[in-house]
C-alpha cells in the first residue's frame, strides 16, 4: 500500500513559487493498476517521481508499504556515458542481485544484442523504454512507477509487457502516467484525475477518461 | 539489529557500486585507467620540484627540496580535487536519486575516497621514486605521518561537505570557489613549515587546520631535521563544526533538489 497524505510541491519560478501539487491525497492499494490523467504540468510526473523518492515533498508524507520500482520515463534512472552492460552490473548490484540472472533477463526482453554493447545515451526513446523495462522486471518490484514511455514502444514491445507485466506478475500494482486514452483503458482498473494541485479517483476509467477529456 | 545490519550490507553494496561507476565513467577501460588519478600530483610534484631546485639548490632549511615539494604538493592537489569534484555534485548526479537507496551522502563519500586513495598511491610511488634517486629520506615515524593523513583527508572533507551544497545554492559563491583555494595556498603550510614565519605570524597560521596536518607529516618523514609543532585540536575541531553545517546543508538541498 502507498498512501500520500497532504502532499504539497511547489518548484521556484522567477522570484515566486509554482505550486504543482496542493493538498494530494491519494492510496494506492497492492495489485491496484492506476492511470493518471492530466494536462501537461498537471503535476503526473511530479506525483510519480515524489512516490518513487526521485524528489521530496514540500510537505506532507509518502508511506511505503510495498517496494517500488523507480519511475520508468523518459529520463533519469540511466547514466549515458555506460553501456546497457554497465547500466545492468550497476542497478544490479544496488539492488543486491546476481548480475548473470539480470544480464539474461535484459538480454532476452530487449533484443538489443550487440547494441548493449554502446553507451545507453546512443539508444533510441524506445530502446531505452526496453532496458528500463527490462531490468526494473528483472528486480521485481510490487509496485511499477511508469511515466508515459510504454507509448514509445512497438507492437512486439507492447506484447512483451503485457505477459511479463500483465501475465505473470497480475498481482503487482501498477501507476502508469498517460496521455493515451487506449492505454489507460487497456491496462487500468481505476484512474485518477490531477487537476489544480489536487487528485479526483475514479473507479470507473470510462469516466475519467470523460473528464480529462473536457478538462 | 537486524535491520541495522541489512542497512549496513546495503550501504556496502551501494558503496563498492558506485565506486565502480565513478571509476569506469571517470577513466574508461583502456590503456592505464585508474592510474591516470597519479599523473597530475606526480607532474605537479615532479615539475614544481624541478623548478624549485634550480631557484634553491638541493636543500632548503636543512631538508631536500624534492622531498620537501611532494610532501606538500600531493596532499594539496589531493585537496583541490575533492572541492572541484564536489562542485555541483548533486546535480551531476541527480539519475541516481532514482535508486532509493542512494543517499546524497553516498556519492560525496564515494568521489572523496577516490582522490584519497588515488593521492596515497601517487604519494608511495612518487616516495619510492625520488628514494631511488636519493631525493627522499627513510620515513622517520610513520605513525605521526598517517595520523596527520588522516586529518588533512578528514578536514578536506568536511571542507567539501559544506562547499558542495554552496555551490548548488548561488552560482556567485561557486565562481568563488577556485579563486579562494588558490589564495589560501599560502595558509596551508604546502610550501613552508611553521617555524620559518615570524612569530607575529605564526600566530595567525595556528588557526589554519591544514597546518597543523601538514606539520604531523612533515614531522613523520623528516623527523628532527624539521621543527614542527602541532595540536590535533585544532583541526578536529574545525573539521567537526564544518560536519555538522555541511550535513544541514546537504540535507537542505536533497528537500530542494530536481531530478530532470
Amino acid at each position: 500500500m502507498i498512501v500520500c497524505e497532504q502532499l504539497h510541491k511547489s518548484y521556484p519560478m522567477g522570484h515566486g513559487l509554482k505550486k504543482v501539487l496542493n493538498g494530494l491525497n491519494l492510496r494506492i492499494n497492492p495489485g491496484e493498476h492506476v492511470g493518471f490523467l492530466g494536462r501537461n504540468g498537471s503535476g503526473k510526473t511530479t506525483l510519480i517521481k515524489l512516490i518513487g523518492g526521485v524528489e521530496l515533498p514540500t510537505s506532507g508524507k509518502i508511506r511505503r508499504h510495498m517496494s517500488i520500482s523507480w519511475p520508468l520515463g523518459f529520463g533519469g534512472g540511466f547514466q549515458g556515458s555506460l553501456t546497457g552492460y554497465d547500466n545492468a552490473r550497476f542497478i544490479a548490484r544496488i539492488y543486491g542481485h546476481d548480475y548473470r540472472d539480470i544480464r539474461d533477463f535484459v538480454e532476452d526482453f530487449t533484443e538489443l544484442g550487440g547494441q548493449l554493447k554502446m553507451p545507453v545515451k546512443t539508444y533510441s526513446s524506445g530502446m531505452r523504454a526496453r532496458l528500463a523495462f527490462a531490468l526494473s522486471l528483472a528486480i521485481e518490484f510490487d509496485c511499477y512507477l511508469i511515466d508515459e514511455i510504454i507509448m514509445v514502444g512497438d507492437q512486439n514491445f507492447h506484447k512483451k509487457c503485457h505477459v511479463e507485466l500483465f501475465e505473470k506478475r497480475g498481482d503487482r500494482a501498477l501507476i502508469f502516467a498517460s496521455h493515451s486514452a487506449e492505454l489507460v483503458r487497456e491496462f487500468c482498473d481505476s484512474a485518477v484525475v490531477l487537476d489544480d494541485g489536487l487528485a479526483h479517483v475514479y473507479e470507473d476509467v470510462n469516466e475519467a477518461l470523460d473528464v480529462y477529456v473536457a478538462l | 539489529m537486524t535491520s541495522l545490519a541489512a542497512g549496513w550490507r546495503t550501504q556496502r553494496r551501494v558503496i563498492s557500486a558506485l565506486m565502480v561507476r565513478e571509476l569506469v565513467t571517470r577513466f574508461g577501460r583502456e590503456n592505464i585507467g585508474f592510474l591516470w588519478i597519479m599523473a597530475e600530483p606526480l607532474l605537479f610534484a615532479g615539475l614544481v620540484g624541478i623548478v624549485w631546485r634550480f631557484m634553491k639548490g638541493p636543500e632548503d632549511n636543512g631538508v631536500g627540496v624534492f622531498a620537501f615539494i611532494a610532501s606538500g604538493y600531493i596532499p594539496l592537489t589531493m585537496f583541490r580535487n575533492a572541492v572541484g569534484r564536489s562542485v555541483r555534485v548533486f546535480s551531476v548526479n541527480g539519475s541516481l536519486m532514482y535508486h532509493r537507496q542512494i543517499k546524497i551522502l553516498d556519492f560525496m563519500v564515494v568521489r572523496f575516497l577516490i582522490e584519497m586513495i588515488g593521492a596515497m598511491m601517487a604519494y608511495v610511488f612518487i616516495a619510492a621514486l625520488l628514494m631511488s634517486f636519493g631525493e627522499f629520506p627513510v620515513p622517520a615515524d610513520l605513525g605521526p605521518f598517517f595520523l596527520g593523513w588522516l586529518l588533512y583527508c578528514l578536514f578536506s572533507f568536511s571542507l567539501c561537505l559544506v562547499l558542495a551544497p554552496l555551490s548548488e545554492m548561488s552560482d556567485v559563491l561557486e565562481k568563488f570557489i577556485p579563486v579562494t583555494i588558490y589564495i589560501s595556498i599560502p595558509f596551508s603550510g604546502t610550501f613552508s613549515m611553521l617555524s620559518w614565519f615570524a612569530p607575529e605570524a605564526q600566530k595567525w597560521m595556528y588557526y589554519s587546520p591544514f597546518v597543523h596536518a601538514m606539520e604531523m607529516m612533515r614531522y613523520g618523514i623528516f623527523g628532527s631535521r624539521v621543527n614542527a609543532t602541532w595540536d590535533v585540536s585544532v583541526p578536529i575541531a574545525a573539521s567537526i563544526v564544518l560536519l555538522l553545517i555541511g550535513l544541514v546543508l546537504c540535507r537542505r538541498i536533497r528537500r530542494q533538489l530536481v531530478v530532470e
